[in-house]
């Protein structure tokens, strides 16, 4: 079917290769823009989460720990580790100036053998003095959900079957939920209290799979978290614990949360760098290709002008080619980048070393918009010149000027 | 019914000499009349296209005025004069006007398409091609036909809108014989069917299917 509608779209099928590269101008354009927008906020959710989930300013770790735990990565890393300390350190800490809360934890490692599910951190909190997981829990289930004997929650990563059975060291652990991504190592932990976790390392000594001799799991705790009293300095706080009790290690949590934040900020720069650098070539090209491609057809339009069409119709096939292309390049550009963000986040956050929650699809939509209407505005651009160029043709000399 | 040319006068810039200009066409006055085919022939350069372009509404003249039922055309902006033209002129231009992104068929129902959103007019447009024996090639793209038949696919976009006037601005260069003489007829037959045409040719053969033979020298009727 002719009509003046498709025509534009139909002019198109001639000029193949000017209209691929405007596409992939369009394309690059939305998908910078786009991809932009979404990995800085990818990467500001991810901050923001692990920044609430932490929770503590001082976390404390046994000394002997350095092999199994890195503070510098161990909100990135995935490997699960544990390793403990007496319980009696606690108290030690509890006692120190400027200490307000202390709260323990304790960690284990399931085993990739047929007594578990699969290779995961277990992280357990005492509901008593608990002020990290216990908030996230609260506001993940709206204060609904209670932790019962061998009940669990998983972060993100994790893999639940329908049967909401997580086997650990021989035990079923009902699955009660799921909390939803921070882009950390968070996400690949299975949490719950002290109570099933003293019989999962219980099980894991009968299983023979713990790295550990026996111990008595009333005596031991892995890490302690500890919020200071108002007017207290974490880093001063953290120094008298280690000088006053002995054996630990201390990590200010802002100092592993600062570092994330300062090379977000740094690689976000880099986005913005990149996205005017692609905005300003990939403009620039479709002026400057439509422009050719318009100039080439002269004797089209004059054509056109012949057979009765008005400067409006120009106009009007002239707007129409440019948005098309610029239209259907902004959705590839868009869609193809959806598929490598999301399909590759895990990459992402490897290659950044920070961590990145892939976006849902609520909130595709804005940056989508976003990266259309940048390539709707080139088209613009481009309009701009060649809607002139047509309007001021001289028909007759063209007409003339092909023979 | 009319199309009238009165004293239409047209200097073009001379290259080169500046503020000096060259007279293409002298203050001349010219009907077009239905049923009839008024030839004009002259040599090269004589002042032939610049007189049908100025009668076709795409070329102002530098003085005079073109009447079409009375109005003048170069008073009527171009939204109007565009429909005007569109409606009542089916100008055949000199050279290749064929958009290459259609096929012949489409670039023949092209006139058809611009001002009204009814299905195009596919059965007309097939006659026509038909008539000037390019039906084979309906489907094709202009890229793949010769200068020969781009002309014949001119002249039968040109009589799709079976408008008062056709005016043809050398139709048959090009065209062997045989071609000639199907384009001659089908201008002869629009004609008795009651349009105006205005044929600009070199061709002798075009000469017996003319009313009224002009000739053209130096801007000025001879
Ligand atoms: N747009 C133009 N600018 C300058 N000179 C022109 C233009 N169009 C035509 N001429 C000149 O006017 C004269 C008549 O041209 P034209 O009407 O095309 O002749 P014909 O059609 O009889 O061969 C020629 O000398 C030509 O060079
Ligand atoms: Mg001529």
């Amino acid at each position: 079917m002719l009509t003046l509608k498709n025509l534009p779209v139909k002019n198109l099928n001639s000029y193949p290769g000017r209209t691929i590269a405007m596409l992939i101008f369009a394309g690059l354009m939305s998908a910078a823009v786009f991809g932009g927008m979404l990995i800085i906020r990818g990467l500001r959710q991810g901050l923001e989460s692990v920044q609430s989930r932490l929770g503590a300013d001082i976390l404390v770790t046994p000394e002997d720990a350095d092999n199994d735990f890195d503070a510098q990565t161990f909100l990135i890393q995935a490997e699960p580790g544990y390793f403990y300390m007496d319980a009696s350190k606690l108290d030690q800490i509890r006692a120190v100036e400027g200490v307000e809360t202390a709260s323990p934890q304790m960690f284990l490692a399931s085993a990739t053998s047929s007594c578990c599910s699969a290779k995961l951190q277990i992280i357990a909190f005492d509901p008593d003095t608990d002020f990290t997981i216990q908030p996230w829990i609260r506001e993940t289930f709206h204060g609904a959900q209670k932790l019962g004997k061998m009940d669990v929650i998983v972060g993100a990563n994790v893999t639940v079957y329908d049967d909401h059975i997580l086997r650990l060291y021989n035990n079923d652990c009902r699955v009660i939920g799921q909390f939803a991504p921070t882009g950390y190592s968070l996400d690949n932990a299975v949490y719950t209290d002290f109570e099933t976790i003293k019989v999962l390392i219980t099980s894991s000594f009968d299983t023979k799979l713990n790295k550990y001799q026996p111990f008595n799991t009333e005596d031991v705790i892995s890490s302690v978290l500890v919020r200071v009293k108002n007017g207290y300095d974490a880093g001063d706080v953290a120094n008298k614990i280690k000088n006053s009790v002995s054996g630990l290690n201390t990590t200010a949590t802002k100092s592993m949360v600062s570092k994330i934040a300062d090379s977000l900020s740094s690689i976000s720069t880099s986005v913005h760098v990149f996205t005017i650098v692609i905005l300003f070539v990939g403009a620039l090209m479709t002026i400057l290709i439509f422009l050719m491609m318009i100039n080439e057809r002269t004797r089209e339009f004059a054509s056109l002008r012949a057979m009765g069409a008005s400067r409006n119709i120009l106009s009007y096939i002239v707007i129409g080619e440019a948005v098309f292309i610029n239209l259907l390049g902004g959705l590839i550009g868009i869609i193809a980048s959806a598929v490598v963000i999301i399909g590759f986040s895990g990459v992402i956050r490897e290659k950044l070393g920070i961590g990145f929650t892939p976006p849902s699809p609520r909130h595709i939509i804005i940056p989508a918009f976003f990266g259309i209407v940048v390539a709707l505005l080139a088209a613009v651009a481009a309009c701009l010149a060649a809607v002139k160029r047509v309007n001021r043709l001289d028909v007759s000399l063209v007409l003339k000027e092909g023979e | 019914m009319s199309l009238n040319a009165k004293s239409v006068q047209k200097d073009f810039p001379r290259a080169g000499k500046n503020s000096n200009v060259f007279t293409a066409v002298h203050p001349i006055d010219f009907n077009l009349q239905p049923g009839k085919i008024i030839e004009i022939t002259g040599r090269s350069g004589s002042g032939k296209s610049t007189l049908l372009n100025m009668l076709s509404g795409i070329l102002k003249p530098t003085s005079g005025q073109v009447l079409l039922d009375g109005t003048d055309l170069y008073t009527l902006d171009d939204n109007e004069l565009s429909r005007l033209r569109n409606k009542n002129i089916g100008l055949i231009p000199q050279g290749h006007t064929a958009l290459l992104g259609l096929s012949i068929l489409e670039n023949v129902m092209l006139p058809a398409i611009l001002y009204s959103s009814s299905p195009a007019p596919r059965d007309r447009a097939m006659e026509l091609l038909t008539q000037v024996r390019l039906e084979e090639m309906a489907n094709e793209k202009p890229n793949e036909l010769s200068g020969g038949e781009l002309r014949r696919m001119a002249v039968a976009r040109a009589l799709l809108m079976s408008s008062q006037y056709i005016l043809a601005d050398e139709p048959t260069a090009g065209l062997d014989e045989e071609n000639i003489l199907s384009v001659m007829n089908l201008l002869r037959k629009t004609a008795d069917n009651g349009s105006a045409v205005l044929l600009v040719t070199h061709e002798q053969e075009a000469a017996r299917f003319a009313d009224e033979i002009l000739t053209m020298d130096g801007g000025r009727f001879i």
